[in-house]
């Protein structure tokens, strides 16, 4: 535009020199991109003089400093006296707010992690489920609504069914919160519903019908595929039991797996898609179902490929009992853990062999007597492996998933739930209702 | 005064709490929109310079900061929508062929000014938009391009006939404005797949397809089927191009459907048997470029290749059927087999270049030949002729390799054969004539067909005739082995033989009619037998004088010497003649003994062959009668001093041979549906008559197709033979017994 492609701006009485590459970097639809673009500059093409051009513009100068570097190095460097919320709301006049989430923190490891914010909630009671958006953002299950952040932990409109208790929430993508809640005797509510993660406005009640009659249910675990279904474990009034699937973009029922005797689907806590293996993961586990039941479900022969099952063998409550599940993403095993904090693998390709238990318990065993205790989780993140016991998070890296790391906070009890998603790990803590956010931060400068 | 009533004065002045809220200006929205509002009359008015992004940005900004995004939204589809409306007063206005260049101006305008205005509103697009589920700007602007100006009543028809009436004229050879054209439905594509389908893509097919419709009609009506398929080709083509140019991918396949339904599906039966031009003048004329043409076109057509496929059949099992038919055919079997291979060469070549070598188009190729090969039951015998023909000749006529494919084609037509048996027995017969009178040229080739024909036939038919070659080898070392055991002057002055001892069995059985031998022959002959059975216990031997030949020396009159190569017969003949000048055919067939049709023959071969005439015949007709007298051709000469008599030998069988071979081979037919008959029923135990019937012929077919009436009889022979049974509650059940 100007000689040398030297850009000159006024930014609330303070002068900016930059280039035109610096700003090719905001990208024509941001505000900048738009301000130099051609279309705007028709005749003020060639000030008098090959001077410089300049611009100006009625913002706060501190931010639009650090944004300007953020385009020139890619980089945010956020100074100590400002505050992000304003940083935050001057990115997004100038349409950069992608390009500061981009740089705020980097890409997801979990030995790198650092806790970079604790967010109390006011939601009495506790929470239920805690899920990663894959922008960065979460929501919080408590009780009978879900409490939406965005990435800057902005607290957004509580989603809600009816007030109905949830049961889980999933992102279907960014702007697009699933909701399973539980149906009350009486009413004809519950089941499962999309919302708008932005507005929190309902987009679509999801609906099942035994026998073309439309009947109301209580919605579990949800999953999804990569193309284009939902899934859910659904219970109806009248032992309808089994996994319902819906088309993602119509948003209508495409098929019903009912429940066989022997594998239990109506109650399971964790569903996921196995892509390669084109088969839907389905566990049940104690203490919704006194005996535990992982099974692999192929929708297209409707038949269950491969299931596992500790009925007959656990007698007494200090067995090891599995406790929740999770399917590698090599698609090979099922990982599961129980209350001693072992980790067991399952192996998906052969039919039978049971619990490889890798007994970390007598190293470990560190539960504090009296404390309420969490049921375990785990989670699987670019090969690492989560599992989450009383106030910790352990993370487990390499083929044979040894111990590389310990997330732990001073306060906050015992971990209920956490959730990765978006470079994010979120925890939420069973006493005072708070919720941790993990995230790696940028690499070393050198 | 300060005191009384103080309470009840009223302030001068009063300090209100701040507790209310502060009010923004009242007329903020108004103020803002205003702006927003002239900038944008700006921007259509091309005045854009003089405004400042920076400033309308922050105006919008604030206006949605303020929450009037919903007003400012309403002000914006209403503001646009008026600016719409005065475009279309122009596009309007605009006459005949400026019409759509007016269109393309505005549209080029509207883009840029939205492209403006969505700048102006970005904030708006990235906060207002998405949360309340609202058309982005740009999108918006678009729609409702679309709604005033496209789908306008006075420019939605107008836009379409004028698209449909310019491509009209391009198809009638005009030059038009393709880029303009490129342009338009560009932008019919940019406001959505459904405004382009709706609007120009379902007219513009149905127009097209009443266009080709009746061009078709008047093609057909005065073209060949070459050029109107030429025709029908260019157009593709071009309607191709066309949408490489300024259509949508998507319509090609569309648009190709149509022309081919019209031009091609619509008379495909009459273009394929169109008189003079169709198909089969096609075939018959080699016309590979029309072939390939109407192969590619109508493998776009629904049953096209079918239709193709079975006119192309019916005309070769036709002209086949001609060609094996035709009762002048039947005399040259050479040039009988020469025509049916030049045939099959011919549609290998069509198949292979316009046909794409399509394999249903080649198993029809060959099912056709099967079918009018078969038609002539004298097929068999014609094509081992002409293998007979081949393998004489040898390499004289031809290399190595070019008999080998000849050979190979031969195996072809072999294949073709239902009746394979039949030619087996005649390639026996071919074969030991070549082999006894030394005929076969060479011994490669000769081997290389037997290598074929036992791939085709196994093992068993080519054991027997391995065995003739070996009987041939042999008897070259007993000959010899004669000679050396035998002392010289036992032999002199007798005539020198080579015996070729034949394994009966190995080769065809002949009656056998031992002539008078002369007697310098029977002396040495009667040596070599002695000498034989010496060697080899038990064995018996006749000679086949029928099939054997000889070298003579013979001194005319004139006193020229030449030396005559004749069969055993001839020889016979010409040595009486040694002792008498005159002798008439009676006395002849008196002293030799040889059967009247043979001797006929071998006498018309001596006396009546122009160039060749040994003997002289009085009187000098074609027939001989009993009294017909032969004298020796003093006169004869020749250039050559070995002269070949011919023998007529391995000639297509006359009426009693043929039905002689028939029998024979209906006789050897029986055993082995009898075989057939064992093998089935030894498995299955009891089956049915019509079971027994179907297995047997499905077992034998690869041989020959056996006759119905010869199975039932040979399963009435089995049954006396006390093979089989009959049920005896259910009289069509045969059971195996044993």
């Amino acid at each position: 535009m100007a000689a040398g492609g030297r850009v000159r701006f006024n930014v609330g009485g303070q002068v900016f020199e930059t280039t035109t590459t610096t700003l090719a970097n905001a990208g024509r639809d941001s505000m900048l991109g738009a301000l130099l673009d051609s279309s705007w500059n028709v005749s003020s093409s060639s000030p008098s003089g090959g001077g410089v051009a300049e611009y100006f513009i009625d913002r706060n100068p501190a931010c639009f400093a650090v944004l300007l570097d953020l385009l020139r190095t890619g980089s945010l460097h956020v100074p100590p006296h400002l505050p992000e919320k304003l940083l935050y709301r001057e990115a997004l006049y100038y349409g950069l707010l992608d390009h500061v989430r981009a740089a705020r923190w980097g890409a997801f490891d979990g030995d790198r992690i650092r806790l970079a914010e604790s967010v109390p909630g006011r939601a009495p009671g506790d929470g239920t489920a805690i899920r990663a958006a894959p922008d960065g953002g979460c929501c919080v299950a408590h009780g009978g609504a879900v409490r939406v952040y965005n990435w800057m932990l902005d607290e957004r409109r509580p989603v809600s069914l009816d007030h109905s208790q949830v049961n889980d929430a999933a992102y279907l993508d960014a702007a697009t919160l699933l909701i399973a809640a539980r149906e009350r005797l009486g009413k004809r509510d519950g089941g499962m519903a999309a919302f708008s993660a932005v507005s929190g406005d309902l987009r679509h009640r999801f609906r099942v019908a035994h026998d073309r009659q439309v009947k109301s249910f209580t919605a579990g675990a949800m999953a999804f595929d990569q193309e284009s279904r939902i899934f859910a474990s659904c219970k109806g009034r009248l032992n309808e039991y089994g996994i319902g699937v819906w088309d993602r973009v119509t948003g209508e029922q495409a098929d019903f797996f009912y429940e066989h005797p022997g594998c239990a689907l109506g109650d399971a806590d964790k569903l996921q898609w196995l892509d390669a293996t084109n088969a839907l993961m389905v566990a049940t586990l104690f203490p919704k179902a006194d005996n535990c039941f992982i099974g692999l479900l192929d929708f297209r022969a409707k038949n269950v490929v491969w299931s596992w099952s500790d009925a007959g063998v656990a007698a007494s409550l200090d067995d090891k009992r599995v406790l929740h599940a999770i399917a590698m993403e090599d698609e090979r095993s099922v990982c599961v853990i129980n209350q001693y904090d072992d980790l067991g693998f399952l192996d998906l390709r052969s039919g039978a062999g049971g619990v490889r238990w890798s007994s970390r318990s007598k190293l470990m065993n560190r539960k504090v007597p009296g404390e309420e205790s969490c049921y375990p989780k785990l989670a699987t993140h670019g090969g690492q492996l989560f599992s989450s016991m009383n106030d910790s998070i352990s993370v487990f890296s390499g083929p044979e998933y040894v111990l590389t790391s310990t997330l732990r906070r001073s306060h906050g009890g015992a971990i209920c739930d956490f959730s990765i998603g978006g470079d994010r790990l979120f925890a939420l803590h069973n006493e005072e209702n708070v919720f941790d956010v993990w995230e790696t931060p940028p690499p070393p400068i050198i | 005064m300060m005191n009384g009533g103080g309470g009840q004065k009223k302030r001068g002045t009063r300090i209100e709490p701040f507790r209310h809220r502060v009010e923004t200006d009242p007329k903020f929205f108004d103020k803002s929109w205003r702006k927003l509002h002239d900038a944008i009359r700006e921007i259509y008015n091309h005045n854009a310079s003089g405004l400042s992004f920076e400033e309308l940005y922050r105006t919008a900004y604030n206006m949605v900061l303020n929450k009037f995004a919903p007003q400012l939204y309403e002000k914006l589809t209403e503001n646009m929508k008026e600016h719409l409306e005065d475009m279309r007063t122009c596009i309007d206005a605009a006459q005949g062929g400026l019409f759509l260049e007016e269109l393309q101006r505005k549209w080029n305008d509207h883009n840029k000014a939205l492209t403006m205005i969505r700048d102006i509103l970005m904030y708006m697009d990235r906060t207002y938009i998405p949360t309340n589920k609202k058309t982005p700007v740009f999108d918006h602007g678009l729609e409702l391009w679309r709604d005033t100006i496209v789908r306008s009543p006075t420019i939605q028809s107008r836009l379409s006939d004028m698209l449909l009436e310019l491509i009209h004229s391009e198809r009638t050879g005009e030059v038009i404005n393709r880029g303009l054209m490129r342009t338009t439905t560009k932008m019919l594509m940019d406001l959505g797949l459904s405004v382009y389908q709706d609007d120009f893509e379902r007219p513009f097919l149905e127009v097209s397809a009443s266009f080709y419709s009746g061009e078709s009609q008047q093609f057909i009506e005065c073209c060949a089927c070459g050029e109107y398929l030429k025709q029908a080709e260019r157009r593709l083509s071009e309607e191709s191009e066309r949408v490489s140019q300024y259509l949508d991918v998507k319509t090609h396949e569309k648009i190709t459907t149509v022309v081919v339904n019209e031009m091609l599906a619509n008379h495909m039966q009459r273009l394929i048997l169109m008189e003079n031009s169709g198909l089969v003048n096609m075939l018959v004329e080699d016309r590979y470029e029309d072939l390939t043409r109407m192969y590619t076109l109508f493998n776009h057509v629904p049953d096209g290749l079918t239709t193709i496929r079975s006119v192309m059949a019916s005309h070769i099992k036709d002209t086949g059927k001609s060609l094996v038919t035709d009762p002048e055919r039947l005399k040259d079997p050479v040039d009988f087999v020469q025509r049916l291979l030049n045939m099959k060469d011919k549609y290998d070549n069509i198949i292979n270049v316009s046909f794409s070598n399509d394999k249903s188009f080649l198993n029809a190729l060959n099912s056709s030949f099967e079918h009018f090969i078969n038609l002539n039951n004298r097929s068999p015998e014609f094509i081992s002729l002409f293998v007979d023909d081949k393998l004489r000749k040898g390499v004289k006529e031809a290399n190595e390799e070019d008999l080998e494919t000849v050979l190979d084609k031969v195996m072809m037509l072999f294949r073709y054969l239902q009746e394979k048996d039949l030619f087996e027995k005649y390639y026996k017969q071919h074969l030991a004539k070549r082999l006894i009178s030394g005929r076969a040229a060479s011994d490669d080739s000769e081997r290389s067909m037997l290598v074929k024909l036992k791939t085709e036939c196994g093992y068993q038919f080519t054991s027997k005739l391995e065995g003739m070659f070996t009987d041939l080898k042999t008897s070259e070392d007993t000959t010899q082995g004669f000679y050396a055991s035998t002392s010289s002057e036992l032999l002199a002055d007798a005539p020198t033989i080579s015996v070729q001892i034949l394994t009966t069995g190995s080769w065809p059985t002949q009656t056998c009619n031992t002539c008078n031998l002369p007697p310098e022959i029977v002396s040495v002959s009667e040596k070599f037998r002695a000498y034989y059975l010496g060697t080899h216990n038990g064995r018996r031997l006749t000679w086949q004088t029928n099939m054997g030949h000889a070298d003579i020396k013979a001194t005319f009159g004139n006193g020229s010497k030449h030396e005559l190569n004749v069969s055993t017969y001839q020889m016979c003949v010409l040595m009486l003649f040694n002792s008498s000048d005159v002798l008439t055919y009676r006395e002849i067939a008196q002293s030799t003994a040889i059967p009247a049709a043979d001797l006929k023959r071998c006498l018309q071969s001596l006396a009546l062959v122009k160039g060749k005439q040994v003997l002289r015949k009085e009187p000098m007709s074609r027939d001989i009668a009993d009294d017909d007298s032969f004298f020796v051709n003093d006169k004869f000469t020749s250039k050559l001093f070995k002269v070949k008599i011919g023998t007529v030998a391995a000639q297509k069988e006359t009426d009693p041979e043929k039905l002689e071979t028939r029998q024979r081979v209906e006789e050897d037919r029986k055993p082995q549906i009898e075989a057939a008959i064992v093998r089935i029923m030894k498995s299955r135990r009891v089956l049915d008559h019509n079971s027994i019937m179907m297995e047997v012929t499905k077992q034998l077919q690869p041989r020959f197709m056996p006759n119905p009436v010869v199975i039932k009889k040979r399963i009435e022979s089995l049954i006396e033979r006390e093979f089989l049974e009959r049920d005896k509650t259910d009289r069509k059940m045969y059971r195996y017994l044993a």
